[in-house]
């Protein structure tokens, strides 16, 4: 067990360090490749941040042009994966800044006190869309009524398979604070199963 | 069993599904869900949530990837193009540098001389130098690193800043 996790952990020292290179020299090939390879999971975690499906693409886009832009300040000591999603979350966060900004504006300019943003969309949510399986079915519509904190730390760790000091540094949050969060969340989402099978 | 045991494995419970549980706890937390049915179903659920979460597949743009790699690719040409500009404005710089230094002692330590040999006023060679050779390399010296900014067109000036 000890030897395999050895392994492992040289297994991505190496590829850490290969990417912090490849990185540092810009080099756009191992960027598409890592796009390849991550896509699909910065695509869930932006989803599970956002509880939204529009926009995200072009965070995704955003997430790797900084990647691009920024490649020399990942240091290659620990994994990618937080860096990553650290980089994407700020890209989110900011982006929700403008729009909250906008918002405001518009709430000036109208000086009517209307309701800035679009009205609630009666599309199903991202996670109802998704959902494969009968318990996700059911846990989808808690998910998209979680608040987005709660959201990020349970994909982080159980999808993302971060650990919490990870999520820690994603978060830029105390490693008590994440599991606290990941503990609340898991509660709400234990008590709507539980409601589930009751009402079935 | 006292509630309040319960409630304490609850939060074991809660600390090991979330991956913050000592080799101690989870020892004595194994031992006790072999003998307690209620924590048995509480830990249950907590999987099962968590499996639960697993039964999401969301769908991806099938184009989304070739966009990124168009827009990486641009982007790596424009920081190409940006770095190369940047490092020949440093060599302007430098040649401009040089020329002045060049040029200022030339005519602290050649001067007199060199005005012997050509056979015109030192002041006159002093006006000159400084008129073709220092004062030009001293304006390049110091505009020089200003251009980008000047020529900079003022909306992008102010920045989409990534």
């Amino acid at each position: 067990m000890f030897e395999y996790e050895m392994a492992m952990a040289r297994e991505m020292g190496t590829d850490a360090r290969q990417i912090e290179r490849g990185l540092r020299q810009g080099d756009v090939a191992l960027l598409q490749a890592l796009v390849e390879e991550y896509q699909y999971r910065l695509v869930r975690y932006l989803i599970y941040l956002l509880g939204r499906r529009d926009g995200v693409d072009d965070l995704v886009q955003e997430t790797w042009l900084r990647v691009l832009e920024r490649g020399s300040s990942y240091d290659g000591q620990s994994r990618f994966e937080p860096w990553l999603f650290t980089i994407a979350r700020n890209l989110a966060f900011d982006q929700l800044r403008k729009r909250q900004a906008l918002s405001l504006d518009t709430i000036d300019c109208t000086n009517q006190g209307a309701q800035a943003d679009p009205p609630v969309s009666s599309a199903p949510s991202p996670f109802t869309l998704a959902a494969r399986t009968e318990d996700a079915e059911r846990l989808a519509l808690s998910l998209q009524k979680l608040e987005p904190i709660y959201r990020e730390a349970l994909v982080l760790r159980f999808q993302e398979d971060l650990s919490l000091q990870e999520i820690a540094a994603v978060l830029g949050a105390p490693v008590p604070t994440v599991s606290s969060r990941i503990h609340r969340a898991l509660a709400t989402l234990r008590l709507q199963l539980d409601g589930g099978d009751h009402e079935a | 069993m006292k509630p309040d045991r319960h409630e304490m494995f609850e939060q074991v419970i809660d600390k090991t599904l979330a991956g913050d549980v000592s080799p101690d706890e989870e020892r004595s937390l194994r031992l006790h869900l072999e003998a307690c049915p209620r924590c048995h179903e509480y830990f249950s659920a907590g999987t099962r949530v968590i499996s639960g979460l697993g039964g999401f597949s969301f769908a991806v743009d099938p184009g989304l990837q070739a966009r990124v790699s168009t827009a990486l690719l641009v982007r790596a040409q424009q920081l190409e193009s940006r770095r190369l500009s940047r490092k020949r404005l440093v060599w302007i710089c430098i040649i401009a540098l040089v020329l002045t230094v060049v040029g200022s002692f030339i005519d602290l330590q050649f001067g007199r001389v060199a005005a012997a040999f050509l056979g015109v006023q030192p002041t006159h060679l002093r006006q000159e130098l400084i008129s073709y050779w220092i004062g030009p390399s001293f304006w390049l010296l110091l505009l020089f690193p200003m251009l980008p900014a000047l020529l900079t067109p003022s909306k992008n000036r102010k920045g989409n800043a990534l």
